[in-house]
């Protein structure tokens, strides 16, 4: 067989194997849902509650009062019509879960853009140079970092920055992703990106103003577990045959240690920024919560609190569909580097 | 003779030994017979960042008996809500915020029959339900305050409710901002003034989850209502008085606005007045606005204030009597129909209203009559508001000394996630205007910093009162609910959790509103130990022999 139709039809397998698997998680969604403790539409009234039969005839408008299978074949039939369906939750209630989504994607985006940059700065860096002076006190100043950026709790982190770099010295906004009422026109969501869009460069700075401190918090407090992956990937490799051979040729360490070494170290830790890439599509929930940072991940958090079915069902649908295409490309992307995969 | 010796001796310390046992087994092992008292709170901020240790004081000021044993339990709003009409919480947290100024809505809801099992005291009582008929149908303040009087005595009597405190209204602004007015009913920041600026910027941590009246039915959602729509009747700047705004006067049985039955309202509209599309008003489009807020009944929404509350009904009976005259007709007496015409529920809005449903609350769908027209939304981030050029009530509030409405061309309000980022917007002079919800702890920060930050803190009344829910089912023996009554300790919750920005509360009228009687402060009074270690020990809860030594020490 060819080597492109064999290619093809490994991404249609695996595009079929991502069916069922996000049935499966839409049906688990549905069920906890529902099993959970929690009324909907009693919370709908956060002042004084209606009399019962108000709260009936809400019931009723939402389709609540449906028995379970008819609620989960109309769940079912709206979601793969592409229908996310109302919010009917205590704060988005009347709202399209899609436009909602839509809404606050693009800053989650944005925010784990920022993170993963600095996380990936500070902690490959860090890693690098820890392993590359194996045991010597830089080495033990690094272990220390990765270590305790790691257990930092990030809303702290967060708070500190607002306060030294926002309030003190007032360098940075400490909060928000906007400050003023001169948006960008919208066309990703993005304000970075549609400031640049715009060729307006002060509204570029402003974005990136508002996104640094955020940024900062959520990619040293990662940083933490790169700098830790990458030290032992260094060190593994720093020691691997091909590196040891490089030496007996005659090859300055330096070079053994940046071209060879760190090369093969890096490639374990390209899949887990990747995956953790995509888990921050999910919302960073504590730093858009400190930041008044208006993302998934605080937008979930109300959601489940206000059992929004609706809209809870819409995120995780919309993340697993991410995770699935995200992985998708991965496995794809593997099967291109290493034909044995597809075997 | 030894060996009778060596008897007694033996009964001796058979007997010492006997007693030492029983002693430590009665005041150290034998189980402590306590009253177990379960108490709910929520955990999901829906009353702000201070519940759990406003649950814990309240634990503690309870069990300095050691006669009470507190569980403490929370859950999310949506559980929380759940479990008190399931009657699963026997004693729990609640707060509440008025939607009608007047004495029957901090009573009706709470001790009619009705009212009581929507909160959770499931507390019935046929005198009272009579009582509460009664107030609600005469406008006579001679006869309406006996009625109060005697319900706020049995509210002391039965304790299905537990009054704690009044909450307070705050606002941090910068100093050359003027008329920032801590109204009770709802925060004007169009009288708000800021010399030599074009534009005032405020920020906040309330959101907005609609702002079409028939839907809207949350503190911020109304609050900017209140900017972009007139009612038939307003609230006057500082006090919680009702003055003309789209109608030309307050209804009253004198200038024959009310019928001499109570049951029918007659409302005449101002001239010349329009829509920000330029839609005139006319009595069939009031008409046409109720009746859509009844009609599509928005699950959350108000809705029911008019067609429950109001005695408006499901098909209501409204007359346009002219162009510029609309009468409603109710189906009893309703002594407070005007205060709820001056609800955002009851604000007119334009026919091009989408009558199927929701009208979207963007940018050119959001119409009113009002000062202000929303000219930005960004979702959970910011609102614009700039004034409306055809604004009919431009001196609305001159006899109160504001000149002119709106104070300021533009108002924007940022939306804030959290407390901290609200202190940190007002010291950093981001905004002018901080307006709900400080923490405590910042408050008074903000307060000690005042004159170096060049700020301004103020404090005012609030209707929202917070209070103790006790399930009488759950809860049956009223002695129990006095027990507890006794324990509450205001004063600690005041200073410990609130930093002393809160006013203890010992009715469920609080003391600012008409016919307040401090029932509790005089029956109750707080952390009464005695009172309800007496109580206590009627009901056989005893308290072990070193617990009591140390109470009296405390007495």
């Amino acid at each position: 067989m060819a080597r492109g139709s064999s290619l093809v039809a490994y991404a249609i397998t695996r595009l079929f194997i991502a069916i069922p698997m996000l049935l499966i998680l839409l049906t688990f969604v549905f069920v906890i849902l529902r099993i959970l403790p929690g009324d909907p539409v009693l919370a709908l009234w956060s002042g004084r509650p209606p009399p019962p039969y108000v709260i009936e005839a809400a019931r009723a408008q939402l389709g609540l009062d449906q028995p379970y299978w008819v609620q989960y074949v109309n769940y079912l039939r709206n979601i793969f019509t592409g229908n996310f369906g109302t919010s009917f939750g205590e704060f988005y209630r009347g709202q399209s879960v899609w436009t909602v989504i839509m809404d606050k994607f693009p800053a989650t985006v944005e925010l784990a853009f920022g993170g993963i940059l600095v996380a990936s700065v500070l902690g490959i860096g860090t890693g690098l140079i820890g392993g590359a002076n194996r045991d010597k006190p830089v080495d033990v100043g690094v272990r220390l970092y990765g270590t305790i950026v790691w257990v930092i709790p990030i809303f702290w982190l967060g708070l500190l920055f607002q306060l030294v770099f926002g309030v003190w010295l007032q360098w940075l906004p400490p909060h928000s992703r906007w400050s003023g009422t001169d948006f960008p026109p919208r066309v990703t969501g993005m304000y970075t990106v549609d400031s640049l869009l715009a060729g307006n460069l002060g509204a570029y700075w402003k974005a990136m103003s508002h996104l640094i401190l955020p940024s900062l918090t959520l990619g040293i407090v990662l940083s933490g577990f790169f700098t830790k992956t990458v030290r032992a990937n260094l060190l593994r490799t720093i020691n691997a045959d091909y590196s040891e051979a490089a030496r007996a040729r005659g090859i300055h360490e330096r070079r053994v240690v940046y071209r060879h070494a760190f090369k093969n170290a890096l490639v374990p830790v390209v899949t887990i920024l990747g995956l953790q890439f995509a888990i921050l599509f999910a919302g960073a929930v504590l730093t858009e919560t400190t930041f008044s940072w208006d993302g998934m991940g605080v937008l979930l958090l109300q959601s489940i609190n206000s059992k929004d079915y609706m809209m809870i069902q819409g995120v995780i649908v919309f993340y697993a569909t991410i995770i699935v295409i995200i992985s998708l490309i991965i496995d794809v992307a593997g099967a291109l580097i290493d034909p044995r995969i597809r075997l | 003779m030894a060996k009778r010796s060596t008897w007694i001796i033996v009964a001796a310390v058979v007997v010492v030994i006997a007693i030492v046992a029983a002693s430590v087994y009665v005041f150290l092992l034998a189980p402590r017979n306590k009253l177990p008292v379960e108490l709910w709170y929520n955990s999901d901020g829906h009353y702000g960042d201070t519940e759990d240790e406003l649950a814990t004081i309240l634990k503690s000021s309870l069990e300095k008996t050691n006669r009470v044993q507190v569980t403490l339990k929370s859950d999310p709003w949506a559980v929380y809500r759940q479990n008190w009409v399931n009657q699963r919480m026997p004693v729990f947290l609640l707060g509440w915020y008025p939607d009608y100024f007047d004495t029957d809505d901090y009573v009706s809801p709470f001790l009619s029959t009705a009212g009581a099992a929507s909160l959770g005291s499931f507390y019935t009582n046929s005198e009272v339900d009579a009582l509460i008929t009664q107030e609600q149908s005469t406008a006579d303040p001679a006869a309406r305050q006996t009625l109060f009087t005697q319900i706020q005595g049995k509210l002391a009597d039965d304790v299905p409710y537990i009054p704690l405190f009044s909450g307070t209204a705050q606002a941090a602004y910068v100093s050359s901002v003027q008329n920032v007015y801590l109204h009770p009913v709802s925060f004007k920041w169009f009288i708000i003034t800021k010399p030599g600026a074009t534009e005032l910027k405020g920020a906040t941590t309330d959101k907005i989850i609609s702002l079409d009246p028939a839907s809207a039915y949350d503190y911020f959602s109304i609050e900017v209502i209140n900017q972009v729509f007139d009612t038939l009747l307003v609230y006057e700047p500082i006090e919680a008085q009702l003055v003309a705004g789209l109608a030309m006067e307050v209804p009253s049985a004198t200038n024959g606005g009310i019928s001499a039955d109570g049951k029918t309202y007659t409302y005449n509209l101002k001239p010349g007045i329009t829509f920000h599309d330029g839609t005139p008003l006319t009595a069939q489009i009031v008409k046409d606005s109720i009746e859509r807020v009844i009609r599509l009944d928005i699950a959350g929404s108000a809705a029911f204030l008019l067609y429950d509350v109001g005695a408006l009904g499901k098909t209501p009976n409204i007359e346009v009597v002219d162009s510029d005259t609309v009468r409603f007709h109710l189906a009893r007496p309703v002594s407070f129909f005007n205060d709820l015409m001056a609800f955002s529920v009851s604000a007119p809005v334009p026919p091009s209203y989408n009558q199927a449903g929701e009208q979207p609350s963007t940018v050119g769908s959001v119409i009113g009559t009002g000062p202000y027209r929303l000219t930005t939304h960004q979702a959970d981030q910011l609102i614009v508001l700039e004034e409306y050029d055809e604004y009919y009530g431009g001196s609305l509030y001159a006899s109160f000394g504001i000149s002119k409405i709106p104070a300021v061309p533009k108002v924007s309000i940022e939306i804030l996630g959290t407390a901290t980022n609200l202190k940190q917007s007002i010291e950093t002079k981001a905004v002018d205007v901080a307006y709900r919800t400080l923490n405590p702890d910042d408050l008074v920060d903000l307060q000690t910093r005042a004159q170096t930050l060049g700020l301004t803190v103020s404090l005012g009344a609030s209707p929202q009162i917070r209070y103790l829910v006790i399930n009488v089912n759950l809860v049956p023996d009223v002695r129990v609910r006095q027990a507890i009554a006794y324990l509450v300790d205001r004063a600690l919750i005041d200073n410990s959790v609130f930093r002393g920005t809160v006013e203890p509360l010992y009715s469920m009228v609080p003391a600012n509103m008409p016919y307040a009687s401090p029932v509790f402060q005089a029956r109750y009074g707080d952390a009464n130990l005695n009172a309800a270690n007496s109580i206590l020990s009627q009901l056989g809860y005893a308290v072990p022999f070193h617990a009591e030594a140390v109470a009296r020490d405390w007495f």
